[in-house]
């Protein structure tokens, strides 16, 4: 036991204090705010902004109207062409538009055109959603049209642009928010694959380096190769749930620190957003949650790649191929995480958090839903359990393919010489 | 009284009886030697004293007491013929951990590694990485790590390789003196000059069986080929004699191999009366060397793959 502590140690303090770690905590969320906020913001620029023009042949399409849209969003342009269509319709890439619009003469205020369809001619290719700007504004101005000709004044056109809103109110969990249990159970799952991919392959790594430096056969001659993975993998361990720590009290800081300066812009709203978090999901239970599935699901995953690392010589593309079905299993529960968060009581979403290999990343893309009502208890209780019944037959599986393969040189073992090894007297 | 005693160790692997019914007992205080050509299961038989391997079969008593690998790992110091240590960790964190790996206590192990460092005058290496070390460097840090614990029994697999003869001498030195102190030296190695001239006993394994026990004084004596070595003032050019036979002749010495039922009285009788000057006599005994490739010659020199059934 005492040996064990001080493996645990070791290889706990050898990582902590590298400089990669220290820049690894600070900059994983950051980079992982930025690929979030990033993207939306590079989807949000590069959308196309048209010009387009507007020929209208029917005289119901006035100036005043076309600009009284063009108010609202002037990033899409609408323009009605006063010169001569003809001259425009072959010129209208070299004043800058991206296309044209015929409203044709029999263009009725009652039921439009025939087919309910205009058409954009243009040179150019344009996104799903591109134009649905500038079909808004034509609708717009057509409704205009209509209330204009049934006589409706203003008042009476607030009365027709009159709307519901459907919300849902689940009377078991006052404060559920699909929306908000949407983004946490995201975050959730992703970090539970960033962290079993990556600390997952530093335990392979680390148990390749022992045996291909020869210390293996040193340390083994004090302490059982059992003890020896097993230090390694609770010390790797302990690494995580510390990141993992150290992102949370981050988080609680920044929380505290603006609720009480108040802050203002954009500090407020992060505030906003914050709290809304805390209202509508119980913190505490997820963050709980989250560091038991962070360690079972650790220890499950990380003695298979402990067994593969000792198995495997210098060459990394053995470990590649060795790991890959390993791998594959992860990379298969972040798949089934999309579809469970999207219906997060379906059949499909309940197994997948029940089965050991997947729980981890389902299960917490799951729980920030609300425990008990989308996550019955008895279906957390008995995921818990499978998942440490499923990292004690890891583990066991593990070692025993470890003992044989720290010690072994030469050819590269398949999976099936392995588990031979595995289950030798 | 015995340190070690092995009963009838059996370990199979799936291809091969890498250790295949040895028993043998090592006196403490020994320097004993550990012999056989590449493959023979040297290897194997030590990963099992050190509990690396349990044995198929067979006993293991160290200091008089079944073996218990857990707890008397602390008593064993073993370095492999592969050198292991972390390449990327401090040299002294590195030792400190090691030894505390054995059992010992943080202080205990400061101490005592400051004292191996200081007089290998090693001071300077602890905070140094050994990456940064040279080879040679290296086998010394392992040499210290091995021995730091003070054990009872250290176990050196091939200790010399790589070393230079300035620093070979240092390590023999360290041997000695382990060894007057009455530790237990087992000492692996197909060099058989450095064992003649190390180690007290001896036991020579081929395919996985012990084929050769005795101290290095009696095993030459037992494999002796009655051969002696004379010198005479002049060669005579013929030499004709029923109590021996010349076995080679140089420019003033003579190889002699005397006959069954004749001593080596006879011999020098022989040029008494003829009346050549004996300048000098004496036994040759057979090197270990000698006696090595005598008794593993003729088996295969590496060891095939056979089929186990167990």
């Amino acid at each position: 036991m005492q040996k064990i502590l001080l493996i645990i140690k070791r290889e706990f303090l050898t990582r902590v204090r590298k400089r990669t770690f220290i820049i690894g905590t600070i900059l994983f969320p950051v980079l992982y705010l930025g690929l979030i906020f990033g993207t939306g913001y590079i989807a949000n620029k590069t959308r196309d902004n048209l010009k387009v023009g507007l020929i209208d042949r029917s005289g119901l399409f006035t100036e005043k109207l076309i600009t009284d849209v063009n108010k609202n969003d002037t990033l899409n342009i609408l323009q009605l062409v006063n010169t001569d269509p003809e001259k425009f319709k072959r010129d209208f890439d070299s004043l800058n538009y991206d296309g044209y619009v015929i409203i044709p003469k029999k263009f009725n205020w009652q039921t439009g055109v025939d087919s309910n369809r205009l058409i954009v001619n243009t040179k150019k290719s344009f996104g799903v959603n591109a134009l649905n700007p500038i079909e808004e504004k034509i609708n717009k101005i057509w409704n205009k049209i209509k209330h204009d000709s049934l006589g409706l004044d203003a008042a009476k056109e607030t009365i027709l642009g009159k709307n519901m809103d459907l919300r849902v109110n689940n009377e078991k969990d006052k404060n559920a928010n699909a929306g908000v249990a949407t983004v946490i159970g995201y975050v959730c799952g992703f970090l539970m694959y960033f962290i079993l991919l990556l600390y997952g392959s530093q335990v392979m790594m680390g148990v390749t380096e022992e045996k291909t430096s020869r210390i293996a056969e040193v340390v083994v001659s004090s302490v059982k190769p059992f003890q020896l993975m097993l230090g390694k993998i609770i010390g790797i361990g302990m690494v995580a749930l510390t990141q993992f720590l150290i992102w949370i009290a981050c988080i609680f800081i920044i929380y505290n620190v603006s609720t009480t300066t108040g802050g203002s812009g954009g500090a407020s709203a992060m505030v906003g957003k914050i709290q809304e978090v805390f209202t509508s999901v119980n913190v505490p239970l997820v963050v709980g949650c989250f560091i038991f599935y962070l360690l079972a699901g650790f220890f499950f995953y990380s003695s298979l790649y402990a067994a593969i690392g000792s198995a495997i010589n210098e060459d990394m593309r053995e470990a590649q191929s060795l790991s890959f079905p390993i791998t594959m299993l992860i990379i298969f529960s972040i798949a089934l995480m999309t579809p469970a968060i999207s219906n997060p009581s379906s059949s499909v979403a309940v197994w997948a958090s029940i089965i050991p290999f997947s729980s981890p990343i389902v299960m917490m893309a799951r729980i920030p839903f609300g425990v008990p009502n989308t996550v019955p208890w008895w279906q957390l209780g008995l995921s818990m359990a499978l998942l440490i019944a499923g990292f004690m037959f890891t583990t066991w599986f593990a070692a025993r393919i470890y003992r044989t393969g720290i010690l072994m040189y030469g050819k590269k073992p398949s999976w099936k010489e392995m588990i031979k090894w595995a289950f030798r007297k | 009284m015995n340190i070690v005693e092995l009963h009838n160790l059996k370990k199979y692997f799936a291809t091969q009886k890498a250790v295949d019914d040895i028993s043998m007992t090592i006196p403490k205080g020994s320097i004993f030697g550990l012999l056989g050509p590449n493959g023979a299961g040297k290897t194997t038989l030590i990963r099992m004293i050190t509990g690396i391997f349990y044995p198929d079969s067979g006993d293991i008593f160290l200091k008089g007491k079944k073996f218990d690998p857990e707890n008397d790992a602390r008593y064993i110091g073993y370095m492999p013929e592969e050198r292991g240590l972390y390449k990327k960790m401090k040299i002294g964190e590195q030792a400190l951990y090691l030894a505390q790996l054995k059992g010992l206590s943080r202080n205990d192990a400061l101490v005592k590694i400051k004292a191996w460092f200081k007089r290998l005058e090693m001071e300077s290496w602890w905070n140094k990485k050994v990456e940064d070390l040279s080879k040679g460097m290296g086998q010394k840090l392992q040499f210290v790590i091995t021995v730091l614990h003070e054990p009872d029994l250290i176990i050196l697999d091939e200790p010399f390789s790589g070393l230079d003869p300035i620093n070979a001498n240092l390590i023999k030195d360290e041997i000695y003196r382990l060894a007057q102190n009455g530790t237990t030296i087992i000492f692996s190695t197909h060099r058989m000059e450095q064992v003649e001239e190390i180690c007290n006993q001896i036991v020579l394994v081929n395919k996985g069986k012990k084929i050769l026990d005795g101290t290095v004084q009696q095993v030459r004596q037992d494999y002796k080929e009655n051969l002696f070595s004379v010198q005479l003032e002049n060669i005579p050019p013929v030499v004709n004699s029923n109590a021996f036979e010349i076995i080679s002749s140089g420019k003033e010495e003579l190889i002699v191999k005397i006959n069954q039922g004749f001593k080596p009285n006879d011999v020098l009788g022989y040029f008494i009366n003829t009346g050549n000057g004996i300048v000098s006599f004496k036994e040759i005994l057979p090197s270990l060397n000698d006696i090595f490739i005598k008794l593993v010659e003729g088996t295969p020199t590496s060891r095939q793959f056979q089929a186990i059934d167990s």
